[in-house]
């Protein structure tokens, strides 16, 4: 058992009310304002249309100002998700597609109902005009910045994922990251939100498959807890013949099909 | 700012509206010396125009209107009526619009087109000038003497050098040798200052136009400069187009009758969008707002003057064009309103429209930046890597196949 002095016991218990007051003092004299709390401004998102994948991102859309990372095992509608996120956000802001494939079709945001007019597609010849293309873009103020590569590592210079985030910062703009491989440790401790595609289960009509079902999880998040999903039901864009009786498919984001909250951990579904 | 187009103006010049108007009720007055009277400022009578007959015994528009009497005893005293004025003015104007976009209107007997656009169908600024005649002509039924040049004084001089119903051209770089004769008296500039350039000897334009600048600004200051553009055919070529002001405003019913001014404010921000929202659609800035409160008893009131409650007009110093603008003038016109009676609907109306002002929209907000911001990234890396980094693609119409490099339209600036 420790004893303090008088003296120091007296010091450490503030009188009651006495922050309270003085910050009542401080208002009075400099205005509202002078004093404020700490806590920072509440994060916006850039709306996906989907309210099930709004409610999991913790701010109602992808975050703005922050980079996100939506990834899958091949077909499980990671990129289609990615291309109707990018072509919903076009019918309203400017969207960059950075294409270090090279391979990306741009005509499938047209298909997926975006709009061309606000759509800025970058073909890098090298991953530094990729990234240098995707800093300025976003500078400029880009709603949606969305970078597809099929492999990240050996794809990111060492500060462009920092410079990126500093660009997204003084745009507003949302980044959103695409595509497999190792992401070097320079891009994943950047990334504020991680978003995993779960195949499920086909769509059929009268013998070809019109979409997927597919779960998002929230792998990865500095905004809340991670491990809430949603299911989507995702229809391919191209007009399939219906036969009668069918209900007619609809494009991907229109329309979702559950929106189950799951409370388990990321890595104990599969 | 640099001036990347030749400009070329037409200058109508054509009897005064007003003149127009009398004829139109008093076709055998037209030969006749014809005085119309208005009331000028501080409530005197002055002439606002005057027929060529009168004219010649020395009445000039602006005059007082005794004195008109006195230099012409005989001449037929009329005024004018402001609505029909009005009416046949808006006619005019629309009339000149359907040729050019960029119309001004002078002082009811001139107006100004700007020719430099281009148009398919008549490539000729000649063509394009008598196109602007003739819809003077038919809209007003006087034939206009119109001129061409590459400034508004030039344009002007051709104007009063053509006869009615033809077209005066000023060759492009011949304006200081077309307005080389035109008497130094006949110019705009002050008249102390045209008695000097005659006690100079200086005569003609030809013969200030030898002048340097420096020389003329040591003499005659700022109306040097004037002076020596003038000369040369370099003073403003540009037109302040006239916009036609549509109808704008916003009326909204309330359900049941709301008697307390504190409750109408809540309603105001609703207002300020509707308005802002109208006003975006037209592309214009309001300069002026009028309120409008309306009662709830239509059984005692008979007309709609008595059924209006309170109005009440604001004129900001800037125009308003957004929904934030518009909220504090709005706001403080409903502080002002007096109820009488509770109101059932309110009216929002918008007057004075103007081009609206460039707004620096969303200072803090990146998102809000326009294509315009992103396009100059685009250019600055493109200036840096070379063309083919970033892309711009249009669904090329046809559908000509599946592959992207045929079914896009592919453009890199």
């Amino acid at each position: 058992m420790s004893v303090k002095p008088a003296g120091q016991e007296r010091r450490a218990k503030p009188r009651a009310g006495a922050l309270e007051s003085a910050l009542s003092a401080l208002s009075h004299r400099y205005g509202e304002g002078a004093v404020r709390a700490g806590a920072p401004p509440p994060l916006q998102g850039l709306a996906t249309g989907v309210s099930a994948l709004d409610g999991l991102t913790g701010c109602q859309g992808l975050p703005r100002s922050r980079i996100s990372r939506l990834l899958g095992k091949p077909s499980s509608g990671a990129l289609d998700l990615g291309l109707a996120l990018a072509a919903k956000a076009s019918q309203s802001e400017s969207v960059a597609l950075v294409d270090f494939t090279l391979e990306m079709d741009p005509g499938a945001v047209e298909a997926y109902g975006g709009e061309l007019d606000n759509f800025w597609l970058v073909r890098p010849r090298s991953s530094e005009e990729g990234w240098a293309a995707a800093r300025a873009l976003a500078k400029a103020g880009v709603g949606l910045c969305l970078l597809v590569a099929d492999d990240w590592s050996g794809l990111t210079p060492g500060a462009a994922p920092a410079a990126l985030l500093a660009a997204l910062s003084e745009g507003a703009g949302a980044g959103l990251v695409l595509g497999g491989g190792r992401i070097p440790a320079a891009l994943k401790e950047r990334i504020c939100l991680e978003l995993e595609c779960w195949h499920l289960d086909w769509s059929w009509a009268h013998g070809d498959i019109c979409g997927l079902r597919t779960e998002v999880q929230v792998s990865r998040s500095h905004l809340g807890a991670p491990g809430a999903s949603c299911q989507l039901q995702l229809n391919f864009p191209r007009p399939y013949p219906l036969r009668i009786g069918l209900q007619e498919s609809v494009a991907i984001g229109d329309e979702e099909l559950a929106a189950e909250p799951l409370p388990q951990a990321a890595g104990s579904r599969r | 700012m640099s001036q990347s187009r030749k400009a070329r103006l037409a200058c109508l010049t054509f009897s005064h509206l007003a003149l127009v108007l009398v004829w139109r009720a008093h076709p055998e007055l037209k030969q006749e010396p014809v005085l119309v009277g208005s009331q000028g400022p501080g409530g005197r009578q002055v002439v606002m125009a005057a027929s060529a007959p009168a004219w010649a015994q020395g009445v000039r528009p602006g005059q007082d209107w005794r004195r008109a009497e006195v230099l012409c005893p005989l001449g037929a005293r009329l005024s004018a009526d402001p609505t029909a004025l009005t009416e046949l003015r808006r006619s005019a104007r629309l009339a000149l619009a359907a040729c050019s976009p960029l119309v001004e209107w002078g002082d009811d007997a001139s107006a100004y087109v700007d020719l430099a656009g281009n148009d398919p169908l008549r490539p000729q600024e000649g063509l394009r000038a008598a196109q602007c005649g003739r819809a003077i002509e038919e809209a007003l039924g006087v034939t206009p003497s119109v001129g061409v040049g590459p400034s508004r004084f030039s344009a002007w001089v051709a104007a009063q050098r053509a006869d009615p119903g033809r077209v005066r051209l000023v060759p492009e770089g011949k304006a200081a040798e077309f307005l080389a004769n035109w008497p130094v008296t006949e110019l705009p500039i002050p008249p102390q200052v045209a008695e000097r350039l005659v006690q100079f000897g200086l005569h003609t334009c030809g013969d200030c136009a030898s002048i340097t600048m420096a020389e003329l600004q040591r003499q005659f200051g700022p109306d040097g400069i004037l002076l020596h553009r003038l000369c040369r055919g370099q003073d403003s070529a540009g037109v302040d187009p006239w916009r036609e002001e549509l109808p704008c405003g916003v009326r909204r019913v309330l359900a049941g009758g709301v008697d307390d001014s504190e409750s109408l404010r809540f309603g105001a921000a609703e207002l300020a969008r509707g308005l802002a929202q109208e006003l975006s659609r037209q592309g214009q800035a309001a300069g002026r707002i009028r309120l409008l409160l309306h009662g709830e008893d239509e059984t005692r009131h008979s007309t709609q003057a008595d059924r209006q409650l309170w109005w009440g007009e604001v004129a900001p110093p800037a125009p308003m064009a957004t929904a934030d603008e518009l909220m504090g003038p709005l706001l403080s016109l409903f502080s002002k309103a007096r109820l009488l009676a509770p109101v059932t609907v309110v009216e929002l109306e918008a007057f004075d429209l103007v081009a609206p002002p460039v707004n620096q929209i969303g200072l803090w907000q990146g998102r809000a930046a326009d294509r315009e911001v992103i396009k100059r990234a685009v250019d600055r890396l493109h200036d840096r890597f070379g063309t083919g980094l970033v892309w711009r693609v249009e669904v090329r119409p046809g559908h000509p196949g599946d592959v992207p490099e045929e079914r896009l339209v592919w453009s890199s600036r």
